[in-house]
């Protein structure tokens, strides 16, 4: 060839070459930014919600749902729930443990190892040692979850001095493992270290509530403020790294407002002001809610009750008990109350149980309850019925004053305010005869209900949460019985039926009602799932 | 002067501290739940409500505790951030209640210097009309009106008035509560505070003009009045010169200790009602729930502007007439 | 005619007028004189009307309740109905039903029986509450509770009122020091606040000390915290009129005398300063069935289940898309008795005042 057309063909290859190899990069370029993309697609800007009321953002502190609903996310604990939908929501996952504890064979001795490599949202490494401070913190803190861990060898002593160590943990942060020894075998000792309470926090937080000083975080958000009654702000955690478990949240941001008045809140939402509201909507503008929005409604573990003082006359008499329960009219109540929005029952526990059978030993006979108040020898008793300052309560006590009244007692009325109705119910000498109450589960475990609810072992003087003073000697017994088993087979959660039988035949209580809460959206939103324990799961949340 | 000044504002000390004390007592007094064991919580340990009991000195006899409360509420007032037991702190949430009430206070003002004007101006011009239309049919309406005003449950008048015009209504003319900053957003701070405005200030522009008809009624028959008509002064000026000024001095004082109850946080049925979260709504929900130290701090609060507004009112009547002092 | 008289004699007045009148003309006393004013007062007397008929009417509550509503004012009647012109009516219908096969529910709305008016014989004639109750007969009831606090608190506020103002005013010095500072110490307590600290907290036990044993939801509680409200509000007018009066001769004439102190106070001053306290008591009772409406509103005054005009208010407001009745009936109940009471006491102020005020000389 000649030079020339050499240099043409040389030239002609290179641009090919360099064509061809622009062409693979321009599509592997692209390429990558297709599959980038898919990666987080849901993410959106800012979540605007709003909550009817908080009680604290510090981990040791916090003991109520909406605050739990938010910090679930923000704090891990070892052990986690899922964020799937139903009832695998309440199956225990590794959180910032590696993997579910090695159990010793006396079930008093647990195992773990954290995750490698986690870090607070301050860059902070996480280290074992922080679960041990957490725990100690709850107690020098005077949280209100300290009831739970007493169980922990050396804890109840540490609850008394405040001062020195517990030996019933040993954690060792170069292997990262935590060992955990109890005094007694438990078998729900899981699920409490999946409450908010045993999450790990820095070593050096102050023993004082931190809700305005935010908590280095661990979940896949951070508390970035929190103005007291008027709201709190989340973003995302630059140090969360997703896990099987645990994913990454679509908002960038969440804002979430405190307001308490229901109509307010509500109007937000339908306004487009807020995209979500888990206030209670009074049922008369529910109809009118439901058409502005989007309007779903979330069953949880919750019961309503009326509980009868067992020491006290009237009720020291099993036929006045049973009077009481013939004479509700649940159906009615669930109307009266909540508009509908309830589920009459006759059982301890709700329905989200896969120990629940269904009790129907009292069907609504007005007649026989007034037999039954005539046998006892009760007609004209004088009884006071408790409640507390809140509508839903007074309205469901109101009715059971009349129903009383109708079988022949004489009922009276006493409106406490909220925050001391329970302290003084709880308090033997009150001597409190009936009243209201309600029990939503701290986590899903029958023992969170008839070990705290219904044992006649665990009645104190103070603070009492067994506001019927129930104690059998064979529920009692079983109750302890099954406190060790770790897990619940089929037969462990026949056994808990029957003993659920066998209290309500004693009639300590009236339950009444299976809540259902509303949650409210405003129509752009989508991508609406349900935790089984939490609630709606903003994580998940997603714009439409 | 400067010794009945100073008397004065001795004086109003003193009622501070009585007011605070009786409060404090009679809080102790009757049984409202024991505080530790509400700090406690739902599952506690015996040991823990000790503890809290010690820590925040519950167990201090009731001097002790009363002494320490006052000097919390004092601590409060200081700007910067404050220990966990050196400021006022509720019971419930253990939220800084000088920090509440300090968040409520622009509400508050707004609603009550906007409230105020109103019901002031239109308190003078329904009370002068009445006054100079006396006997005939204008001034019987416009007293059956202002008879009908100070006849209204405030709180029902605001529900009726949200409901109807805020709620109900598929293109409400107004929004339906809620409290908007004045730095954020002066129109709709003044849209949504127009309702609150007008039904808090319905029950005074009622009162008011009946009081200065009545006085301008009073002051029209006294023989000065007579005889600077008989002079030949212009109708208009006697109007203004001698009788509406004197009677407008028993209005000036009405006006100074109303307004001093409404900064204090007592319009509690408004806020509530239009769910502006000022101190009187603050102050209605911690009583409600029976949570001492915000009561302590709305109430110290409150009273200090009564007490404050009553002697500078004391003190600017002294200046204008030397005849008139006080007790 | 008379006798042409021999004598110059002039005849007295009286008989002068029996000639005239064929009736001798007695000097009126000021009361007559007032009465007389009141009396031709047509409004004033038309308004003092409707305030006794609505206090006959709640007081006849227990007989409504017996025999025409058939019911009490507590009884809830929630799963009844009641025939409505020969068809059977439920008193709460409707609302979500839940379906527990699916475990999902419809949502309804909840519809609560309108007033009746006479059509069911009697029974729910203003409709019924949130929780089936009669509202006519919680109407009248509440009436019955808001009136009796509202006039027992002013009866007790006038008379320390009076009481303390008289003491004040009369003997000055150190007892007029201290009762104004009572006053002042009244004025700027937080009332509203300590009424309904109070009546939430007396709520538990009641209060048994130093010999006084009340009941927990006893109308007294509301009744005493509303009477020490306006205290200083009647106190102060009463003793600077009594200061006043205290200067003039009559009292010095009557200590000259030798009188006590209590018959000069009693006797002499009070009955001076009774006008003024008969138009404030009136303007009193108005102002206290307010301030009890307010406090009942706010769950510190009258107790749940127990009606009060102020508390049925407050029950109603959750119903008040559905059932706007239940929110404005009430309110309209204590609006008129309210109204009656104050144009009664402007109508009474104007008729015991000698200068009436809208007679003006032009």
């Amino acid at each position: 060839m000649t030079s020339r057309r050499r240099w043409s063909w040389l030239l002609g290859t290179v641009a090919l070459v360099a064509g061809i190899s622009l062409m693979v990069a321009a599509y592997g370029v692209a390429a990558n930014r297709t599959k980038a993309a898919p990666k987080h697609p849901q993410a959106f800007g800012t979540l605007k919600t709003v909550l009817d009321t908080i009680d604290y953002l510090d981990p040791q502190q916090a003991y109520t749902g909406q605050s739990w609903w938010a910090m679930w996310n923000v704090w891990e604990t070892l052990v986690t729930y899922q964020h799937v939908d139903g009832a695998a929501g309440y199956k225990l996952v590794p959180g910032l443990a590696q993997s579910l504890p090695t159990v010793s064979a006396n079930g008093k001795v647990y195992r773990f190892k954290l995750r490698k490599g986690l870090k607070y949202s301050n860059g902070k490494p996480v280290k074992a040692s922080d679960f041990k401070y957490a725990i100690k913190r709850e107690y020098l803190s005077q949280g209100q979850g300290v009831g739970f861990y007493t169980d922990i060898a050396g804890a109840l002593n540490f609850s008394k001095t405040l001062k020195g160590d517990i030996p019933g943990i040993q954690t060792n942060n170069a292997k990262r493992t935590i060992v955990i020894k109890l005094t007694k075998a438990r078998g729900d000792f899981l699920t409490i270290l999946a409450l908010l309470f045993a999450a790990p926090v820095p070593a050096g937080t102050p023993n004082t509530d931190q809700s305005t000083h935010p908590i280095p975080a661990t979940g896949p958000y951070r508390i970035s403020g929190y103005t007291p009654n008027v709201g709190f702000t989340m973003v995302r955690n630059p140090y969360f790294k997703p896990t099987k478990y645990i994913p990454r949240g679509n908002p960038n941001k969440v804002e979430v407002s405190l307001i308490g008045d229901a109509n307010a809140a509500t109007q937000r939402v339908s306004s487009g002001q807020a995209d979500y509201s888990n206030g209670a909507i009074p049922p008369d503008r529910i109809a009118d809610a439901k058409s502005k929005g989007i309007l779903k409604l979330r069953v949880t573990a919750n019961t309503y009750y009326f509980w009868m003082n067992m020491t006290v006359p009237p009720f020291n008499k099993l036929k006045v008990r049973q009077a009481v329960n013939y004479a509700l009219n649940r159906k009615t109540m669930q109307t009266l109350v909540w508009g509908g929005l309830g589920a009459g029952t006759q059982n301890v526990l709700p329905t989200t149980y896969p120990s629940y059978r269904k009790l129907s030993l009292y069907p609504h006979n007005t007649n026989k309850a007034k037999q039954l108040i005539q046998q006892a020898g009760a007609n004209g008793a004088k009884v006071t019925v408790w409640t507390r300052n809140v509508s839903d309560a007074v309205t469901a006590a109101q009715y059971y004053q009349s129903v009383l009244n109708s079988i022949g007692l004489d009922a009276s009325l006493n409106i406490l305010p909220r925050t001391t109705y329970y302290t003084t119910i709880g308090n033997v000498k009150t001597k409190a005869q009936t009243g209201w109450a309600r029990w939503l589960e701290d986590y899903p475990h029958p023992l969170d209900w008839f070990d705290v609810l219904l044992n006649g072992n665990r009645i104190t003087d103070e603070n009492n949460n067994n506001y019927a003073w129930y104690s059998n000697k064979t529920t009692n017994k079983e109750i302890e019985s099954l406190k060790k088993s770790p897990r619940l087979t089929p037969a462990v959660n026949a056994r808990w039926a029957k003993v659920e039988k066998q209290i309500m035949q004693q009639a300590p209580w009236a339950p009444w009602s299976n809540r259902v809460f509303p949650e409210y959206f405003n129509k752009k939103m989508g991508c609406i799932h349900m935790q089984r324990l939490y609630g709606v799961d903003f994580l998940r949340l997603c714009k439409k | 002067m400067f010794v009945f000044i100073a008397r004065r504002l001795l004086g109003m000390f003193a009622v501070l501290i009585a007011v605070s004390f009786l409060v404090f007592v009679i809080f102790i007094l009757i049984p409202g739940g024991d505080p530790a064991e509400r700090m406690a919580g739902k599952n506690p340990t015996p040991e823990n409500v000790v503890n809290i009991r010690e820590k925040w000195g519950f167990d201090k006899p009731f001097y002790v505790q009363y002494v320490r409360m006052m000097q919390k509420a004092a601590t409060g007032i200081l700007p910067g951030s404050h220990g966990q037991y050196d400021v006022l702190r509720s019971f419930q949430n253990q939220t800084n209640v000088a920090e509440q009430i300090k968040r409520g206070l622009p509400v508050t003002f707004s609603l009550a210097i906007g409230a105020a004007t109103i019901w002031l101006f239109f308190g003078i011009v329904v009370g002068v009309i009445a006054a100079v239309k006396a006997g005939q049919w204008s001034d019987r309406l416009i007293t059956t009106l202002a008879l009908v005003g100070i006849s209204l449950p405030v709180f029902w008048l605001g529900i009726v008035v949200r409901y109807f015009l805020t709620e109900k209504p598929a293109h409400p003319l107004f929004p339906d509560g809620g409290y908007y900053p004045f730095t954020k957003d002066p129109v709709q701070w003044a849209y949504h505070l127009v309702l609150p405005w007008f039904v808090l200030a319905v029950l005074f522009i009622g009162f008011y003009g009946r009081v200065l008809r009545s006085n301008m009624l009073d002051v029209m028959n006294e023989d000065y009045v007579r005889t600077a008509r008989a002079k030949g002064l212009e109708p208009k000026l006697v109007m203004t010169r001698h009788v509406l000024r004197n009677s407008l001095i028993p209005i000036v004082t009405l006006f100074g200790l109303d307004f001093a109850a409404v900064l204090g946080g007592a319009a509690i049925l408004t806020e509530t009602v239009f769910e502006l979260h000022g101190v009187g709504w603050y102050a209605a929900q911690s009583v409600g729930d029976l949570d001492l130290p915000p009561i302590m701090g709305v109430t110290l609060y409150g009273a200090f502007f009564i007490v404050f507004f009553s002697a500078l009112v004391d003190i600017v009547y002294a200046f204008l007439d030397p005849r008139i002092r006080p007790a | 005619m008379a006798e042409p008289a021999t004598e110059l004699q002039f005849d007295s007045a009286a008989a002068l007028a029996a000639e005239e009148h064929e009736v001798a003309i007695v000097g009126r006393s000021p009361w007559y004189l007032a009465w007389r004013r009141l009396r031709r007062n047509y409004v004033a007397l038309g308004s003092l009307g409707v305030f006794i008929a609505i206090v006959i009417a709640c007081a006849l509550a227990p007989i409504y309740a017996r025999h025409i509503a058939h019911t009490g004012p507590n009884e809830t009647h929630a799963s009844e109905s009641v025939e409505v012109n020969g068809k059977e009516r439920p008193i709460i219908a409707g609302g979500s039903v839940y379906n527990p096969k699916t475990n999902t529910f419809k949502i309804r709305k909840v519809t609560i029986l309108g007033p009746q008016w006479w059509h069911a014989g009697g029974r729910y004639a203003l409709g019924a509450d949130n929780l089936g109750r009669d509202e006519a007969v919680r109407l009248l009831y509440g009436g019955m509770n808001s009136l009796m606090i509202g006039i027992g608190s002013a009866l007790i506020c006038t008379f320390v009122a009076v009481g303390l103002a008289l003491l004040a005013g009369y003997h000055g010095g150190a007892t007029d020091w201290f009762v104004s500072r009572a006053f002042d110490l009244i004025w700027a307590f937080p009332v509203l606040l300590l009424a309904i600290a109070l009546g939430s907290a007396l709520s538990i036990n009641g209060f048994h000390h130093f010999g006084i044993s009340i009941s927990p939801g006893s109308l007294w509680i509301p009744t005493i915290v509303i009477s020490i409200i306006l205290i200083p509000y009647v106190g102060r007018p009463i003793r600077g009129q009594v200061l006043s009066l205290r200067q003039k001769e009559f009292i010095e004439a009557a200590e000259g005398q030798g009188a006590g102190s209590f018959r000069v106070m009693f006797f002499d001053l009070l009955p001076n300063v009774i006008s003024t306290v008969l138009v404030f008591f009136t303007l009193i009772i108005a102002t206290n069935i307010l301030t009890e409406a307010g406090l009942s509103y706010l769950g510190a005054g009258v107790r749940l289940p127990n009606p009060s005009w102020g508390n049925l208010i407050a029950s109603g407001q959750e119903q008040l898309v559905s059932a706007p009745w239940l929110v404005l009936v009430p309110g309209l109940a204590l609006v008129v008795t309210v109204l009656s009471l104050n144009i009664f006491g402007d109508g009474l102020r104007d008729a015991l005042d000698p200068r009436s005020k809208t007679k003006v000389e032009r």
